[in-house]
């Protein structure tokens, strides 16, 4: 097992950059997962970390060697395409085989390691079939028995599950995970897919337009996000982000969004009060609810019910917020409901960068920064 | 109704017009056949009275036909093996490779296609007597890869063009070098592409003349086209039967071929028509 790191990892076509300075440090046997959505440059990423694209600058390593200058050949990596990627003239059995072939493994051990990886895949009665006589998920598991055969340090897999129907795709992905954990090798995935690098991750790499936004485990992810890019990108449906403003007043801080005032916890008040910082406030639809009783009122302007649950669109004072609501709801359209936020699950963003500036509820160090 | 009629008028200009391109090739191969005395009679009759395989022989033994039978073999062969290595290789430069000028010289390519070529025989001819290779076979090889390679190059370009660049890259990841993965995995899936090329190349290097005229004036180097016409064409006498018997040898190896590799033909052309 192995670590893999980018340091300083550029990347330009022509005098277009497609990343400009990447640094990412992926732990021996980890699982993860580039995510981010078309032309973010995790495909880029992962082909540079294959050798099949050299970067413009900065250095890769796959372990204790510095990678840059070797082939991809070398790397002793293996890697799954989206495409699948199967030689058409080869029967299962040779695709399988080739990696051995080129690599120079003896030919005597050759059907042994094709039979265990067939038995792990399920492949034994393929063998001899060609590829396009196999249906796109057994196609799947001919690109990983392919993959597996070599025993590689890396694995890299470029959504190797997008072509695959929803239900194959969701048993892929817990073979991949139950493979994961069977292997303990370090795996890098590029996905566009939320849900699979939520599922299957131990950590996962956001990207836009070239640049990491953040590196986190997938509930750090999804509960502190660093920025309004991850925010938004993850989560279904997405966070609601609005411009809000932080009043510090009398000792005690609120919250200022679409007319209304929330009043923020107490740990949260800070020695200079008299204090308004404009931001933008991100809720994710279940820290938004139905209050009882007084509160802030909000006008519904949608109902959209999936069956176990609806997602209502709701209007605070030209504000709209999207809120997780039970599937069986009653709700008319343009009804006032009061409404709650949870304050301790809000997360706030700086208007202008973007940048996340409050932490959660049990490090309230940080959060006193909006009153700097 | 009126399907119908279009159907019958269709197969009766189909037929017509597989009649008209047939005859020749039907008289050509029966008049081989035929004894000289047979040959001039009127009215002349469709089939011969007696078959006789008489010039065949004298062809076979009493003249260099079978010299110039192995030089067109020789030089075919050579020609098709230059153009499809070097084709081959091309096209996949141009398909794979990022340079300055890529474009630029398919389009180049292209545009040497697009001359004359008898423009280029005197030219080339006086190249040839100064490296010393006129009269020779290789002279020819020259001459026809030169005129050969930019149709070879553009066909194979648009099939390489067709070929996922990820196929390639998994050979590379799967411990394949360049050449390799060339090998491995371009070539197999070009094959159709390749053999329409490597036809293409044998028809045109077997039934070349003008060049074969121009640079190859040695007995020794004469490949079956300006051979035969020299040999059975004089300005007195045109030896119709033997020229027949030659003729019928000279579209055997071809039509050997073509009948192996039809399917793999029309595949060709018809991919490099669509994606070219």
């Amino acid at each position: 097992m192995v670590n893999v790191i980018f340091n300083k990892v550029q990347k330009a076509f022509g005098s277009v950059v497609a990343i400009p300075d990447l640094n990412l440090e992926i732990g021996s046997g980890e699982f993860v997962s580039l995510l981010g959505p078309s032309g973010c440059g995790k495909t880029t990423t992962l082909r540079m970390l294959a050798g099949l694209e050299q970067p413009t600058g900065g250095e890769i390593r796959i372990g204790e060697r510095a990678v840059n200058n070797v082939a991809p050949g070398e790397r002793d990596i293996a890697m799954v395409f989206q495409s699948y990627a199967l030689y058409p003239h080869m029967t299962v059995g040779q695709n399988i085989a080739y990696p051995l072939k080129k690599r120079g493994v003896p030919k005597s051990e050759h059907p042994a390691r094709i039979k265990a990886v067939a038995d792990l895949l399920q492949l034994g009665p393929l063998l001899e079939r060609r590829p396009k006589q196999l249906s796109g998920g057994q196609q799947q598991r001919v690109a990983l028995g392919r993959a597996l055969v070599r025993d590689p340090k890396v694995f890299l897999l470029d959504e190797p599950l997008s072509n695959l129907d929803a239900k194959l795709r969701a048993h892929m992905r817990t073979e991949l995970i139950e493979l994961h954990r069977r292997l303990g090798k370090t795996m890098v995935y590029v996905t566009h897919d939320q849900l699979e690098a939520m599922t299957m991750s131990t950590r996962i790499a956001v990207m836009h337009q070239g640049h990491l936004q953040q590196f986190a485990t997938p509930s750090e992810i999804y509960n502190r996000p660093a920025n309004t890019f991850v925010a938004s990108f993850i989560g279904t449906p997405s966070m609601t982000l609005v411009e809000a403003e932080i009043e510090m007043a009398e000792g005690a801080a609120f919250l200022l969004v679409g007319g209304q005032r929330f009043p923020l916890p107490p740990s949260l008040v800070m020695a200079d009060s008299r204090h308004r910082r404009p931001i933008t406030l991100g809720v994710r639809p279940e820290d938004i609810s139905i209050a009882s009783g007084e509160a802030a009122r909000a006008s519904v302007k949608l109902v959209e019910p999936t069956g176990h649950e609806s997602i209502v669109t709701l209007d605070l004072g030209g504000a709209h917020f999207v809120m997780r609501a039970a599937g069986d709801v009653a709700l008319r359209l343009g009804e006032a409901v009061p409404i709650a936020l949870r304050i301790d699950r809000l997360h706030f963003f700086d208007r202008e960068s973007g940048q996340r500036i409050n932490t959660d509820a049990e490090r309230p160090a940080e959060f006193r920064s909006i009153a700097r | 109704m009126t399907s119908r009629l279009s159907t019958v008028i269709l197969n009766i200009v189909t037929w017509t017009l597989v009649a008209v391109i047939a005859f020749p090739l039907v008289w050509m191969v029966l008049t081989s056949l035929k004894p000289q005395s047979e040959l001039f009679t009127i009215p002349p009759g469709f089939l011969p009275r007696e078959v006789t395989f008489e010039h065949y022989r004298i062809l076979l033994t009493d003249t260099p036909f079978l010299r110039y039978f192995v030089n067109s073999a020789i030089l075919a062969t050579s020609t098709t093996l230059l153009v499809v290595t070097v084709g081959a290789l091309g096209a996949y430069s141009l398909v794979r490779f990022r340079y300055r000028g890529r474009e630029t010289l398919a389009g180049l390519v292209l545009f040497t296609y697009l001359l004359p070529s008898v423009v280029l025989i005197i030219p080339l001819y006086l190249m040839m007597v100064k490296i010393g290779l006129s009269n020779t076979l290789a002279s020819l090889v020259i001459a026809y890869t030169t005129f050969s390679l930019p149709y070879a190059l553009w066909l194979l370009r648009s099939f390489m063009a067709g070929i996922p660049e990820d196929l390639e890259s998994a050979a590379l990841v799967d411990g394949a070098s360049r050449m390799g993965a060339f090998f491995d995995v371009i070539l197999p899936q070009a094959l159709p592409g390749i053999i329409s090329t490597a036809l293409f190349t044998f028809i045109l290097a077997w039934n070349e003349y003008l060049y074969a005229l121009v640079l190859v004036n040695s007995d020794q180097s004469r490949p079956l086209t300006t051979g035969v016409m020299n040999m059975l064409i004089t300005a007195f006498n045109i030896d119709w039967s033997l020229l027949m018997a030659a003729s019928v040898m000279m579209s055997i190896p071809l039509i050997i071929i073509f009948a192996f590799l039809q399917s793999y033909l029309t595949r060709g052309f018809g991919a490099g028509g669509v994606k070219g």
